[in-house]
């Protein structure tokens, strides 16, 4: 269980927006996955198995607080100002750069968005994404397609 | 991987996302709490048990929460609550995916594990879903002129397969299909999401349905989605066989 709070805090707070739902979320999943052991299916993954109890999770609570602009983004950016040397992921796009990468991806509608948060935010296999998100396989490669696309338009490229 | 691919990887990894909190340690604690000899889990038990009862006399004291316990209705693998509004929904749904795996008839027969109703005309589409339902479209999956879904019984220890959830501007009322108890709902469009395993509402699911008939015959439950009237509905149900 230890193994997997991180990732599960992760997904949770990145389709939440906020630390306390996605803490709750995250024990109210685990309890509920401990509860439904009897049922995960052998042979089956855990982590996407637990991790889709914990997004369900999420968003319920999302939806609850009718937070449906939220997504990730509301975290704010590591601070890379103190650093000495500056990490490759903040070499890569600048302050200004990731904002407006931000603002595009809110501007998507909330399936395109998870499916980029679970695929890039969280770097989960599409294998693992179609398990969390609850699709099949085949609608993960057309929807993050589709969802790059509208992202490129977005973004002006 | 593209060069937009590989900013996304690297916007996830500089966003500033708290450190995760020891929740394991907490719900480990929790279980043990529920693992603990049997004196003290009988006492737990009764504990629990006064407590719910309690509870329970406490809800059923207030008018509000009375109502709310009572009004929902439930038909096979199929829960319909009453409430007074309707959860958002994010947009038409893609059909195609919410329902599963585009299969044929002959192959739906086959895999569905229960001897499939039939309706007169051939559906345009069938498509075999999660927890062995079986959806016969009609139309297109932009256009559906009939969705016609059959879901296997659900054991007492199961969760619904699917919920509905209807305010007081969709009529709720009850039929007859060969006999078997059915609800015809009607008027302001409703919200119908399926469940996994765990009971738990699939997000993807989510979606507005129209006039609905739902009765629940050998042990399956049917479901008719369309723009119909109860008289309708009930013609297209007692012609399927």
């Amino acid at each position: 269980m230890r193994a997997y709070q991180g990732i599960a805090f992760r997904a949770a707070y990145l389709l939440t927006g906020s630390a306390a739902d996605a803490e709750d979320a995250v024990q109210v999943g685990f309890v509920k996955a401990w509860g439904a052991l009897g049922r995960f299916r052998r042979g089956a993954e855990f982590r996407p198995w637990l991790l889709r109890i914990v997004v369900n999770e999420a968003h319920n609570r999302r939806r609850s607080a009718q937070r449906r602009e939220s997504l990730a983004m509301r975290a704010a950016f590591a601070d890379a100002s103190g650093d000495a040397v500056p990490s490759p992921e903040a070499a890569t796009l600048d302050r200004e750069g990731r904002q407006a990468l931000v603002d595009a991806v809110n501007r998507l509608d909330e399936r395109d968005r998870d499916v980029l948060a679970c695929r890039y935010f969280l770097e989960l296999s599409e294998r693992e994404t179609a398990a969390v998100l609850g699709v099949r396989h085949g609608t993960v490669k057309s929807r993050t397609a589709r969802a790059l696309e509208r992202l490129r338009t977005e973004v002006g490229e | 991987m593209t060069e937009l691919e590989q900013r996304l990887i690297s916007l996830g990894r500089a966003l500033d996302v708290p450190e995760a909190p020891d929740v394991a340690s907490r719900v480990l604690a929790e279980i043990g709490e529920a693992r603990t000899p049997l004196r003290r889990g009988r006492r737990l038990v009764l504990a629990l048990a006064a407590l719910a009862l309690a509870s329970l006399l406490a809800a059923l004291a207030i008018p509000d929460a009375r109502s709310a316990l009572l009004r929902f209705l439930q038909i096979g693998g199929a829960r319909i609550e009453l409430v007074d509004d309707l959860p958002e929904v994010a947009g038409p749904a893609e059909l195609e995916f919410v329902l599963g795996k585009r299969v044929s008839l002959v192959e739906a027969r086959d895999e569905a594990g229960f001897d499939l109703l039939s309706l007169d005309e051939d559906p345009d589409a069938v498509f075999l879903g999660d927890r062995g339902t079986v959806w016969f479209l009609y139309g297109t999956p932009e256009a559906v002129r009939l969705l016609v879904s059959q879901t296997p019984g659900v054991r007492i220890d199961e969760p619904f397969v699917l919920k509905k959830l209807a305010t007081s501007g969709t009529r709720v009322e009850g039929a007859s299909v060969r006999g078997s108890p059915a609800y015809f709902l009607s008027g302001e469009p409703h919200v119908v999401m399926l469940l996994d395993e765990l009971g738990q509402e699939i997000p993807e699911s989510l979606r507005l349905a129209r006039d609905v008939l739902v009765w629940e015959e050998r042990g399956r439950t049917v479901r008719l989605e369309g723009d119909l009237t109860l008289d309708e509905a009930l013609e297209v149900a007692d012609s399927m066989r």
